[in-house]
């Protein structure tokens, strides 16, 4: 991008920069270039005046370009664009492209929910967060955003789950995407209401198909375990899937560490320490050793009950 | 300069004057122009450079008095009217800051922590800190679901996002300045712990860990946060040693937290090693993050699958680098190390981890040879990795680096000092420490 400056700009003859007041031993002192050091005094300058105008929309915009993580910025341009009454979806259209260049920054999300908040409408967004999810399928901030957009337009749809079974079909291993799935089916306002056991099977099912197929991955075991100590079921049915994949009495056919970490929880919980124990040794030692002194711990609570529970 | 002691039988290395020269480097001259992102978060890279080079016992050597007073004083300069700091000269609308502008140039938490860090542990005796004045602004902070925003805007509305981060300064502020104590001091009111301590329970996710919102995914970085927010206001769980008490608690399930912590450890080291996950729903070492290479294949491995699995070795010896991540199945970086391991110390349960093969990590595979540490191996160094990096060994007690405190991130040296001003002692007292 070719580069802006003010100082012969006729449009911004009338403004006196506020130069950067920064003494004789600054800290952490940036080598600004000419560009951005200019074009922050002209910002300082329009914000000490409290202008609200076309041209601050532009300024903004430089400044965002050059540095998005100014934070008064982007509250300074929501304020512009409120008082000229502008154009929001012109707005959108532009923090399209301004997002996908700042993948990491945070401030551009709150930025679009106060735009989005506005319009009173989600068009659209499902699509760019899709454009979104494609440079980055575990940005925290898209799916941070994503489930605002479902909390404030009731999105609790058939569609969302489907997409968000679509993203977990793509990478089993997206945690953000089981994440998302668990906030659809366990986040929805349901006024004090469980969820209802048709769901909760659902679930269940859905869930140890996807384990089935990558036994040796933990985003769907936390999954399961959820549903079990969110819905308060017996562990029965736990255990007998979980001995599909690890028997502690048969070491040489473990398909899963997470399998013999849920065995030895069911094991303590029946007072059946021997097995708990049998479980934790082959976690570490054989199994899962970068965390070795945790299951080590996990066998001396078994022998302390009471902090155990 | 002597390269510092290493640990017995063990060939990894800190490399102390690489390091301190890194850190000079960063006090003494114009951080490059890729910093400019960083233009409104000084305060903190001012924090990050101060600090590493007290942790590496450089501060006083590095740094004549006279700068070090020179930098108390641009921290003064940052000092709002109203109280508080700024985080940067950047919003300073100098002469021409009044009431209609103020919100442009506003009461900022972040700013406000790394500040009151600074004057710290350069042996400031805060005397010219608006103490009460921020400890008002405080109670402008919290919201009313008992979270923290990052600044007061327009209408005293809180702005910015209400995750643990800003809990987790708002407490450490509060505790800087008046310690533990609960209720009214100076005549200025407490926040509302209780509400905090329930803000923070909602946000515990069904696998143990803690995100910035309800439902929101587990992270390293906010469970760190919210956990070192909990220890400041003395709302960690009970230990058997402390009598009960009828306070609300955070972290409503201990054991399911400590065990999504130890889950952070991974062998997933290498970008390589994570992008395979794509599209490839086979186990195989080659997506595995963990114990892949020791458990047996699935029923249909695909080819892919079976080739990469063969290629990998089965045996321990990989286990001598060991990686810390920030949420469940993602790549090991630098700054986890820190948010993963830090909350364990809090917890008194450091011993969870074996500490050894991580440092190793940082020190064969982050640290970086003109000093300091990238967030990935092979990446350039950067003050943020760098410095948490740096935090952490000391925590797994690293010979010849100060001490730090895990919830401070910085020095005992410095809560030392903090701990010793008369006007603190005055108001924490006997209990309230």
């Amino acid at each position: 991008m070719p580069q802006k400056f003010y100082h012969d700009d006729p449009e911004w003859a009338d403004i006196e920069p506020i130069a950067q007041d920064d003494g004789p031993h600054p800290l952490a002192a940036i080598a600004y270039t000419d560009e951005y050091s200019e074009a922050m005094g002209y910002l300082r300058a329009a914000m000490a005046k409290n202008e609200f105008s076309e041209r601050v929309l532009g300024l903004t915009e430089h400044i965002i370009g050059l540095n998005a993580a100014h934070y008064t910025v982007w509250l300074y341009r929501a304020k512009t664009l409120e008082t000229l009454n502008a154009d929001l979806k012109q707005e959108i259209a532009w923090l399209n492209p301004t997002a996908l260049s700042h993948l990491k920054n945070y401030q551009i999300w709150h930025h679009r929910q106060t735009i989005i908040e506005k319009l009173g409408s989600p068009e659209g967004e499902s699509d760019f967060i899709s454009t979104m999810l494609e440079q980055d399928t575990k940005n925290y901030h898209v799916w941070s955003y994503r489930q605002w957009l479902v909390q404030r337009f009731g999105l609790y749809t058939e569609e969302e789950l489907n997409w968000t079974e679509s993203m977990i079909e793509e990478d089993v291993r997206n945690n953000s995407a089981w994440n998302h799935r668990w906030f659809l089916v366990f986040g929805v306002p349901r006024d004090g209401r469980e969820v209802d056991e048709y769901t909760v099977q659902r679930e269940i099912a859905y869930v140890q198909e996807a384990i089935r197929k990558a036994p040796q991955n933990q985003s769907p075991w936390n999954y399961l375990r959820g549903i079990f100590k969110q819905t308060k079921r017996s562990t029965e049915d736990l255990k007998t899937f979980a001995l599909e994949f690890a028997n502690v009495n048969k070491p040489d056919d473990i398909f899963s560490s997470h399998a013999l970490d849920v065995l030895a929880d069911i094991y303590a919980e029946e007072q059946k320490k021997d097995e708990a124990k049998k479980a934790l040794d082959l976690l570490a030692t054989k199994f899962d050793p970068i965390r070795a002194n945790y299951w080590n711990y996990r066998k001396v609570l078994l022998d302390q009950p009471e902090v155990a529970a | 300069m002597a390269v510092g002691p290493s640990v017995a039988g063990d060939d990894s290395t800190l490399n102390y004057s690489k390091h301190i020269n890194y850190w000079r480097r960063c006090a003494k001259t114009y951080l490059p122009t890729q910093y400019t992102g960083n233009d409104c978060n000084r305060m903190m890279l001012a924090f990050f450079v101060l600090s590493a080079l007290d942790l590496l016992g450089d501060l006083p050597t590095a740094l004549s008095a006279e700068e070090r007073q020179g930098f108390v004083e641009w921290v003064y300069r940052c000092q709002l009217p109203e109280g508080c700091f700024r985080p940067a000269p950047a919003t300073n609308l100098g002469s021409q800051g009044n009431e209609e502008n103020r919100i442009w140039d506003p009461v900022h938490l972040p700013g406000t922590f790394f500040a009151l860090q600074i004057l710290i542990l350069l042996g400031d005796d805060l005397s010219r800190v608006k103490r009460r004045e921020i400890l008002q602004s405080l109670l402008k902070l919290q919201r009313p679901d008992g979270g923290f925003g990052q600044s007061v805007g327009e209408k005293d509305r809180v702005e910015g996002g209400n995750d643990t981060r800003f809990g987790y300064m708002g407490a450490a502020v509060r505790w800087i300045l008046r310690g533990t104590v609960e209720g009214p001091v100076d005549g200025v009111p407490d926040i509302d712990v209780d509400k905090f301590v329930k803000c923070v329970q909602i946000s515990e996710t069904y696998d143990g860990g803690i995100s910035e919102e309800p439902f929101h995914e587990a992270h390293a970085g906010f469970t760190c946060c919210a956990i070192g927010a909990l220890y400041f206001v003395d709302r960690l769980p009970l230990k058997a040693s402390q009598p009960p008490d009828d306070r609300i608690r955070g972290l409503t399930n201990l054991p399911m937290t400590l065990h999504w912590l130890v889950s952070r450890l991974t062998l997933t080291l290498d970008e390589e090693d994570a992008v395979d996950t794509l599209g490839d729903e086979t186990d195989s070492a080659a997506t595995c993050h963990d114990s892949h290479s020791f458990v047996k294949l699935g029923s249909y491995p695909s080819e892919g699958g079976k080739l990469s699995f063969l290629e990998q070795p089965t045996s321990h010896f990989e286990l001598d680098w060991v990686g810390v991540n920030g949420r469940c199945n993602k790549i090991a970086d630098t700054c986890y190390a820190f948010w993963g391991c830090a909350p364990l110390k809090m917890l008194d349960h450091l011993e969870l981890i074996d500490t050894r093969p991580i440092r190793r990590w940082l020190l064969d595979k982050t640290q970086h040879v003109v000093g300091g540490f990238s967030k990935l191996p092979g990446d350039p160094p950067d003050i943020y990795h760098s410095y948490l990096g740096l935090a952490i060994l000391s925590i797994f007690g690293e010979p010849g680096l100060k001490d730090v405190d895990a919830a401070l991130c910085m020095s005992n040296r410095a809560k030392e000092h903090l701990e010793s001003l008369p006007w603190r002692q005055a108001i924490v007292g006997e209990k309230g420490s």
